[in-house]
């Protein structure tokens, strides 16, 4: 470290060539560099069946990245600061049992509200534990996947919840300028969460908290309210993205969600974050959605067995990674 | 100068990472059984150069001669066969094993059955050669030992490869005084033993005190050197490492402790156990005031205490007049109270925002409100890059660890400026900072301290703290021992102010002893011109106090004994009004002047002959 004055003297002296600046700033971003990998599957995909570039298809990519999209959301968060998540599938599951129960007996408004604000509770939880007490997330939320899975099975009586008021699906099926509403509330989340991460106090403290927890505390930072706050966001968005998913279905299904913390940390780690906290963005995050998406979506057009869709998702995570390390460690040197 | 005596040569050297030029043409060589600074500013490439030497990195172009031969290094495993090993500044030990297994760590690593009795046997006698036999245990596990111990197992691991060149990078760094003089005693029988010591360093008393021959670096090419020590001044090493003059380092103090304005912030009865025990000191408007003492003394813990980075048990902080009890960083902050802690890469800096959020950070913490509000200080952000001679269009770097330590601690500092603090506690400022940018930090602080901040400095280079403050607050074993003006001190005086309390024991037993038996005042004190500087007093009977205390500064006649003090004599012999003193001149080993143990009765006198020779036999 102690031997990069002379660089610095030199890049000083270097005329900046304002396009090639440009261009090497941007090839230096993540999200960039896994944009264009987006593009080529995306061109892959296309050549390979002529249905897959159609408008009826892309809408239905955007449909699948619903669900998955707005997990995704609450997991950037919380991965941001270093930590992870478990529990999204499960409190998604027992959030929807939730919802199914009190749709029996309130208005839909405050159904929606009553689920999303027990995500947020069981978020807290979480938080609290691993913030304010220290514990290791990913035991912490191990065993918070355990209790509300359990808990789900307990309160739906182990039967999907089928009485679904058939109003609920207009979140999903109303249109805006041929647009779908789910599609259009993913995109004002994302907008929303980006705007937050990179334009508030609260977002860059979040980045400050992941990245370096000592020194941000050291600067004055919140730095307890901020380790907490990412799960508290993470088990509404499990519950938001829940709620979607029962609009089109209609049922509330105890199962419902298993697996879904795997999904949604793989976007996000597709979309560039560290597991360490401190780099990443919600930008690669919804990157990271529509390229596995896309995958799937894919493979089943051409007829490719579901069972391969697992190591076709689990070889790009872990070419995505390896790439992004060797790229990072060149730059580095 | 004859070249047929160097056991390792280094022509040309050339090495670039990535845009980084780090050597441009270095070349260095040094002589069997000396001892050879390797100096220069950070980002000298004095660094890059040794781990050269040590196999840590390749050179793209230049050559490397070792005992006559072509020298082609792959790994750093190949350097310490050939008997080229290096003791760095943060060590390469394994800390959950012992000493003795570490000394044999490369040994642990070959096939075969270890036999610890031999080991044990050859761990022995290598520390043995050092003259260290007693001061390791070597079943110590090296997570226990101190950075000096540490240090030491890793002189004695290169030992244990029958290493014949050994390069030390920055091995002071973080050693106390008497640490680092024991580290020198061990160098000195190295070179005896006939090896070679690579010593880099931009600490210049030490290349003085310590080396045969110097080379200076300077952005990757060596400007100076070989030249023996003896032909230089600190002016001319200066000189090459900056390539420019250097005026006096430390600015001088603007207006003084006369002008210095009202207390604005004072600590009382701090107490943060186990490191922090009783610390109490006051800063004023306007002033810097130096906290000091050996590491271990408990300065950082007592700063990060203060400011809330780890649990206070006791003690009453005031702030403006008014008592405070903040317990988060946070609420400090927003008292426009600041500190920048030690360890910069641990405590400071986030390596994943931009050098801009970096510098705005405390902003953050400072700022209410949804929003990030960066636009509202991006003048002073401007403003801020000026006055610290910052290249502004580095803001948008997206790390700032490819900086220097020098450029990034600038930063740290301007996270803190931009608050205009009334107070400012920083410690080790100049901790792994080049020359030129240590002598832009004090300058700042000056300016600041002459705009009305209170600074606290703390730090462990004494020079540094007699350069930098008007006042300085001793510290040592976690208590505050002295509270003295800068200009009644100097460096060795401040050495024997900060010793360690428990070395302090055989004293007091001994005052207490005198006391006790004349029922009057004992005293250790240093005499300096018409001042003395009390390190240590006990009074039996109050009648016989002498007028001071331990950390007190007095002029001679300021106390109650003025003639007593100005015979010094062996017998009690002079007269203040009915109090008579004894003074005897003290000793250590090595015959360093330690100033003088007194004894003042009032009434009967005990036989002067007897005194005498109990304290000398004290301090033989």
């Amino acid at each position: 470290m102690a031997d990069h004055t002379i660089a610095d003297a030199r890049m000083e002296r270097r005329p900046a060539g304002p396009i090639a600046g440009m261009g090497g700033r941007l090839a230096r971003r993540l999200e960039v560099r896994m944009l264009v990998l987006a593009l080529i599957i995306a061109a892959a995909l296309s050549v390979m069946s002529p249905y897959f570039l159609t408008w009826t298809n892309v809408f239905n990519i955007l449909d699948q990245s619903v669900v998955i999209g707005l997990v995704a959301i609450g997991m950037t968060f919380v991965i941001l600061t270093g930590g992870i998540d478990l529990s999204v599938g499960s409190v998604a599951g027992l959030t929807g049992i939730v919802l199914g129960l009190l749709l029996k007996e309130v208005p839909i408004p405050l159904a929606i509200l009553g689920a999303v604000g027990v995500g947020g509770l069981i978020g807290l939880f979480s938080g609290i534990l691993v913030g304010y007490f220290g514990l290791a997330a990913f035991v912490v939320t191990l065993g918070v996947m355990a209790i509300g899975r359990s808990l789900s099975y307990i309160l739906s009586g182990q039967t999907a919840i089928s009485s679904i008021p058939s109003d609920l699906s207009n979140i999903v099926y109303t249109t805006v300028l041929g647009v779908p509403t789910n599609v259009i509330f993913l995109a004002a989340m994302y907008l929303l969460a980006f705007l937050y991460l990179t334009y508030t106090k609260g977002g860059r403290t979040i980045y400050a908290v992941g990245s370096n927890r000592e020194a941000a505390r050291a600067a004055g930072l919140n730095v307890l309210f901020y380790s907490v706050l990412p799960y508290v966001i993470s088990g509404a968005f499990a519950a938001v993205a829940i709620t979607f998913s029962i609009a089109q279905l209609l049922s509330a299904d105890p199962l419902a969600g298993n697996l879904m913390e795997l999904d949604a940390i793989a976007a996000v780690v597709i979309g560039g974050a560290s597991l360490y906290g401190g780099r990443g963005s919600i930008i690669g995050t919804l990157i990271g959605v529509l390229i596995m998406v896309m995958i799937r979506n894919g493979l089943n057009l051409l007829g490719v067995s579901p069972f391969w869709q697992g190591s076709a998702i689990g070889g790009i995570i872990i070419f995505a990674l390896l790439v992004e390390r060797l790229v990072s460690t060149r730059a580095a040197r | 100068m004859s070249e047929d005596a160097s056991i390792l040569t280094v022509e040309r050297a050339e090495k670039t990472f990535d845009r980084t030029r780090a050597l441009d043409g270095a070349s260095f060589s040094l002589r069997e059984g000396e001892i050879h600074a390797l100096l220069g500013a950070n980002g000298a490439g004095k660094s890059t150069l040794s781990k050269v030497i040590s196999g840590h990195v390749r050179l793209d172009a230049g050559a490397v001669t070792y005992k006559g031969a072509p020298l082609q290094l792959r790994s750093t495993r190949e350097a310490l066969e050939a008997g080229i090993a290096i003791v760095m500044q943060e060590t390469s030990l394994a800390p959950d094993l012992s000493v003795l297994e570490n000394i044999f760590l490369p040994e642990l690593g070959r096939p075969g059955r270890l036999s610890y009795g031999s080991m044990r046997r050859r761990a022995g006698a290598i520390l043995a050669d050092l003259g260290r036999e007693h001061v390791l245990d070597l079943s110590r596990e090296v997570a226990r030992l101190s950075a000096a111990e540490r240090q030491l197992v890793e002189i004695a691991k290169a030992l244990a490869l029958d290493a014949d060149v050994i390069i030390f990078d920055e091995p002071t760094a973080s050693l106390s005084p008497g640490e680092v003089e024991m580290l020198f005693d061990v160098m000195a029988r190295l070179k005896a033993s006939g090896r070679s010591l690579i010593f880099v360093s931009h600490r210049l008393e030490e290349v003085f005190a310590v080396t045969d021959r110097v080379t200076i670096m300077r952005e990757g090419r060596t400007v100076a050197g070989p030249i023996d020590t003896t032909e230089l001044t600190q002016a001319d090493i200066i000189r090459h490492m900056v390539g420019r003059e250097i005026g006096a380092i430390y600015a001088t103090p603007g207006l003084g402790e006369a002008a210095a304005g009202p207390v604005v912030f004072s600590v009382a009865g701090l107490a943060a156990p186990p490191a922090v025990r009783d610390v109490s000191f006051a800063v004023r408007k306007g002033e810097i005031l130096g906290l000091g003492g050996l590491v271990g003394a408990g300065r950082s813990e007592s700063a990060e205490a203060i400011f809330g980075l780890r649990p206070r048990a006791a003690g009453t902080l005031t702030l403006n007049g008014r008592p405070v009890n903040y317990r988060h960083p946070r609420q400090w902050v927003r008292a426009k109270v600041g500190f920048v802690p030690e360890d910069r890469r641990r405590q400071n800096i986030v390596p994943d925002l931009s050098v801009k959020e970096n510098l705005l950070l405390a902003h953050l913490g400072d700022h209410q409100g949804f929003g990030r509000g960066y636009a509202r200080r991006a003048a002073r952000v401007e403003e801020l890059m000026a006055r610290l001679d910052l290249p502004s269009h580095r803001l948008a770097d997206a790390s700032m660890l490819n900086f220097s330590g020098g450029m990034q601690q600038k930063i740290v500092i301007a996270r803190w400026l931009l608050l205009d603090p009334e107070v400012l506690i920083l410690d080790e400022p100049t901790k792994g900072v080049d020359i030129g940018t240590r002598q832009a930090i004090y300058a700042i602080l000056r300016q600041i301290a002459d705009e009305g901040v209170a600074v606290v400095v703390i730090s462990s280079d004494f020079e540094e703290l007699l350069g930098v403050s008007t006042r300085i607050v001793v510290m040592s074993d976690g208590m505050t021992v002295a509270d003295l003006p800068s200009a009644a001190l100097d460096e060795e005086k401040l050495t024997l102010l900060a010793a360690p309390r428990t070395s302090m024991q055989k004293n007091t037993e001994l005052l207490e002893d005198l006391a006790a038996r004349s029922g009057g005042a004992a005293f250790w004190a240093l005499i300096d011109g018409d001042e003395l500087i009390c390190l240590n007093a006990v009074v039996a009977g109050e009648a016989a106090s002498p007028g001071f205390a331990p950390g007190e500064v007095r002029r001679l006649e300021k106390t109650r004994i003025p003639n007593g003090l100005a015979a010094r004599e062996a017998s009690f012999t002079a007269d203040d009004g009915g109090l008579a003193t004894l003074l005897v001149p003290i000793r250590n080993r090595r015959n360093h002047d330690l100033g003088w143990v007194g004894l003042t009765v009032r009434g009967e006198t005990p036989p002067a002959e007897t005194i005498t020779a109990r304290i000398e036999a004290y301090h033989g």
